[in-house]
């Protein structure tokens, strides 16, 4: 897991001139994209603007049409998701996404397992295995899960759920995480703790950069170090949250999902 | 996903954690139960013993794909059938006598004919991963039925009697049966369940439970999926191999029927009997069916009413089977403390 | 060249009589989602229903040349049976598919000792209807003319039923409900009765399926549970829930079967399944089929 230090200066991820047509809708059209380390970046922009497909030709799931897509130095187009994971970048979803029968141990220890390569002996015990459950206890406890242990996924409260996807994501030790709209469907109240939670798990588990797809402009002022705004498939802006909100234009563009307009679109 | 399968997923999962650690006590149990039949029991009690104990061990292999990773086999009596035809083949055509050789090489055959199998089958889930299975076996079945200067068709193989431990038992038949080879094959049981709970109770058996629940999430937390749904195949082929083998020298026949879909659906149902939600519960469900079965065989000629009946009724009214319900009932009172 | 008609005539007359049981299976599964493995159970409820018909039509003293129209009426009647039958599959369409297979395996299962109780266990036959029609030239071979009328009144029922579903009102109320119930209902559909509707529909053509066909061969108890094997094959083959790939599917497995029998028959079924494997694994979706899950 340990970085390779030359990698150092050059970025965590980078999408270069990246194109992902789907027939002849163009959903990305030459999109470049970096991520430096210790970044925290968000990509904002309307319904329909692109995000959630580079946030999958991104994490390898789909392979550009065009361009590259580096993480670590290395080419990742359509590696697919295990692999991903193996290299140290993972992924959470829009949706809340678990294992419902699972209890929060369980699902953590999913993805501790997969990272200390612990399933190739089926034979061997899971719950005597200290390195794995303390590991898997480490992670709950960092994101505040850790009352919630032996609690079933699918009885935990919405933001609960959320925190838990973002804990197993967490699990894999990744030097990049990527978040789809990591507070969707959660409560004002709880978004921004799941927010703060959020970005101090990341420093004490050595998440070396965030890329979170999100909605709410609050959360995307306070956080992010640098905004990605898209439209109709292209980068409009890529500037820090300060310039992003001064310029109206952005505003008008990107933000137009702002209530009243919303509204109107619906 | 939609939320009302997550829904009805936490009832029965609350209930599988409370009883999780019991599985094996259960099996074990059944065991010493089953150990001490013979001071109490007739040999006609013993012998229908047998059947239940191949049957179970086949089931243990079954529900580590049903119950654990989620896919259903409807062609799952393919493997009793390379079990079985192995023995015969072996004891008869080859001269090969010694059970722990049979036992060996039916597991070959399994993991053999499962590999290949499997890697075709394991990429569909669902309906089709059943139909695709029912597909295999029915090709098998075809080939064990038509191709009878092999396999000696519809007539089957007969399957001579083995040693045990490079032993030779000179007593009757039933004597055999209902003795050494008894004990032989309870201790196969209890040996398989123990290898079985320990894997259902590793990282891997984790994994395996991940795919079930989601697996389009269990990939982005590093399950390799594929590999892991044809380990599951092939160690369920390997138990539903071994419990052929025990179900052919019992009757000491190999027959195509065995490798039947309607035989992979009396597997289901048994599985689902018992309740595939629980370690032991399929084991159980074996232990019924056969026991009910032979009930009803006594009584009437239209057993297969009777039994086909039982399934319609037990898919309504009690789908989480027997151990689900026992657990519910017992989970009920505990809650009501 | 004589043998090659022969073999074609002969694999198109098993395709009709599978694609009507087929047909039924797909029409099921696509507004219910369910796969009915006791389809087979229908086809040989037909079948017998249909000897004791013919039976009764000689009593009554119809002349033979009517006996075909008499099957075909006895096979709808007998299809009713589909309405009790979906009342108590109405219970777990919102459940898992194993819980579905499994129930249509019990009424299968159920099916077969009423076979038994009520027509005994050895084979039934019935050649005088086959007599009756006679058989014609057709490319210099002799042909059953009821083979040929059957193939038709498959064809007809192919046609009359993708006009039921394409051009009339309730047909097009059930390709809704096929493709999304909840949607149906929040229109105003009452999906219970469409469902009763097509499950009825999908028995009734299996169990004239089994009508027009026992003619031909016997009723016998093994013929639901060796059916239901051909006929997962012709819907895998045509990809499940599509009426387009039943025929096709329904073709290919006949044929194949009738070549195997008439050149290698050890591979009578085989190569049924082998067909199968080799869609499933080219095509997972069959050959018209949606793509699958």
């Amino acid at each position: 897991m340990q970085p390779a230090r030359a990698a150092d200066t050059s970025p965590l991820f980078q999408a270069i001139n990246v194109s992902k047509s789907f027939g002849a809708f163009k959903a990305l059209s030459n999109v470049s994209l970096h991520v430096n380390d210790g970044e925290f970046i968000s990509i904002v922009g309307p319904n329909g603007a692109g995000k959630t497909t580079l946030v999958n030709v991104a994490t390898g799931l789909l392979r550009p049409t065009a361009g590259e897509v580096r993480f670590m130095g290395r080419d990742i187009a359509g590696v697919g998701p295990v692999e991903l994971a193996r290299r140290g970048m993972s992924r959470a979803f829009q949706l809340v996404n678990i294992f419902p029968a699972l209890t929060v141990r369980e699902t953590l220890a999913v993805a501790v397992a997969s990272r200390l390569c612990r399933v190739g002996n089926p034979f061997r015990s899971l719950r005597r295995d200290d390195v794995l459950q303390a590991d898997a206890e480490r992670i709950a406890e960092v994101l505040g899960l850790r009352a919630r242990l032996e609690t079933i996924a699918s009885t935990l409260s919405q933001g609960e759920k959320k925190l838990l996807d973002i804990a197993s994501a967490f699990a894999l030790k990744p030097s990049v995480i990527l978040l789809d709209e990591p507070t969707s469907g959660v409560s004002t109240g709880d978004k921004h703790s799941i927010m703060e939670v959020l970005v101090s798990a990341a420093k004490a588990a050595g998440v070396r950069g965030i890329v979170q797809v999100e909605h709410d402009m609050d959360l995307v002022e306070r956080y992010s170090h640098r905004i990605v705004a898209l439209q109709e498939g292209r980068v409009l802006a890529d500037m820090p949250p300060k310039e992003f909100f001064a310029d109206p234009t952005m505003l008008a563009a990107v933000v137009g999902t702002r209530p009243q307009t919303l509204r109107k679109a619906h | 996903m939609s939320n009302q399968s997550i829904d009805i997923g936490s009832e029965t999962v609350v209930r599988r954690t409370v009883l999780r650690p019991n599985g094996l006590r259960v099996l074990l149990g059944l065991t010493v139960i089953m150990a001490l039949l013979p001071f109490i029991a007739s040999p006609y009690v013993l012998l229908l013993m047998l059947p239940f104990i191949g049957y179970s061990i086949a089931l243990l292999g079954f529900n580590l794909l049903f119950g654990n990773t989620g896919l259903l086999s409807f062609g799952h009596a393919l493997f009793l059938g390379v079990g079985a035809y192995t023995a015969a083949a072996l004891t008869s055509k080859f001269g090969v006598l010694s059970f722990e050789l049979l036992l060996l090489v039916a597991t070959l055959m399994s993991a053999l004919v499962s590999l290949v199998v499997g890697a075709l089958c394991v990429r569909y889930t669902r309906i089709f991963f059943g139909m695709l299975t029912l597909a295999f076996g029915m090709l098998f079945h075809s080939f064990l039925f038509k191709f009878y200067y092999i396999t000696g068709g519809d007539q089957g193989m007969r399957v001579l009697r083995p040693l045990l431990l490079g032993m030779e038992w000179r007593g009757g038949k039933t004597a055999f049966l209902t003795g050494p080879f008894y004990y032989y094959a309870l201790l196969l049981f209890a040996l398989l369940g123990l290898v079985m709970w320990r894997i259902t109770q590793s990282p891997f058996g984790l994994h395996l439970r991940a795919i079930r629940e989601n697996a389009g999430k269990a990939a982005y937390v590093g399950v390799q999926i594929f590999r892991m749904r044809l380990a599951a195949f092939v160690i369920s082929a390997v138990y539903g191999g071994i419990g052929g083998t025990i179900l052919a020298v019992t009757t000491g026949l190999a027959d195509p029927e065995l490798a039947y879909w309607t035989h992979s659906g009396n597997l289901v149902f048994m599985a689902v009997l018992g309740g595939s939600g629980t370690f032991a519960g399929p084991a159980i469900g074996a232990l019924v069916f056969v026991v009910l079965q032979d009930f009803v065989m006594s009584i009437t000629q239209y057993w297969r009413f009777v039994m086909g009946a039982v399934l319609v009724l037990l898919v309504v009214f009690m789908p989480q089977g027997l151990s689900g319900t026992v657990e519910a009932l017992v989970n009920r009172r505990q809650g009501g403390r | 060249m004589t043998e090659l008609v022969d073999v074609v005539l002969g694999g198109t007359f098993h395709a009709a009589v599978l694609f009507l049981v087929a047909a039924g299976l797909q029409l099921v599964f696509g507004v219910q989602k369910i796969v009915n493995l006791a389809c087979g159970s229908f086809y040989a409820l037909g079948a017998y229903f249909g000897i004791t018909a013919v039976g009764l039509a000689i009593k009554l003293g119809m002349p033979p040349v009517l006996f075909l129209p008499v099957l075909v009426v006895a096979g709808l009647v007998i299809g009713l049976v589909g309405l009790p039958i979906e009342r108590v599959l109405r219970t777990i369409y919102r459940r898992d598919e194993s819980y579905q297979l499994l129930i249509t395996f019990g009424f299968l299962l159920m099916f077969q000792d009423v076979f038994r109780y009520l027509w005994g266990a050895t084979p039934r036959t019935m050649d005088n209807v086959y007599l009756a029609y006679g058989s014609a030239q057709f490319l210099g071979v002799r042909v059953p003319t009821y083979n040929l009328l059957v193939i038709a009144a498959s064809l007809a029922i192919a046609v009359g039923l993708g006009l039921f579903l394409e051009r009339t009102k309730i047909g097009r109320i059930v390709r809704a409900t096929a493709e999304n119930r909840d949607m149906a209902e929040g229109l105003g559909v009452n999906a219970s009765k469409i469902f009763a509707l097509v499950f009825t529909v999908g028995c009734m053509l299996g169990t004239v399926g089994g009508a027009l066909v026992v003619p031909s061969s016997a009723a016998s108890l093994d013929m639901a549970v060796e059916l239901v094997v051909e006929s997962f094959a012709v819907v895998v083959i045509g990809g499940l829930g599509s009426m387009r790939g039943a025929l096709v599917g329904a073709l290919v497995v006949g044929l194949m079967r009738a070549a195997a029998i008439s050149l290698v028959p050890e591979m009578e079924m085989l190569s049924v399944y082998l067909v199968v494997v080799l869609v499933l694994i080219v095509r997972p979706a069959g050959l018209f089929g949606k793509a699958a899950a």
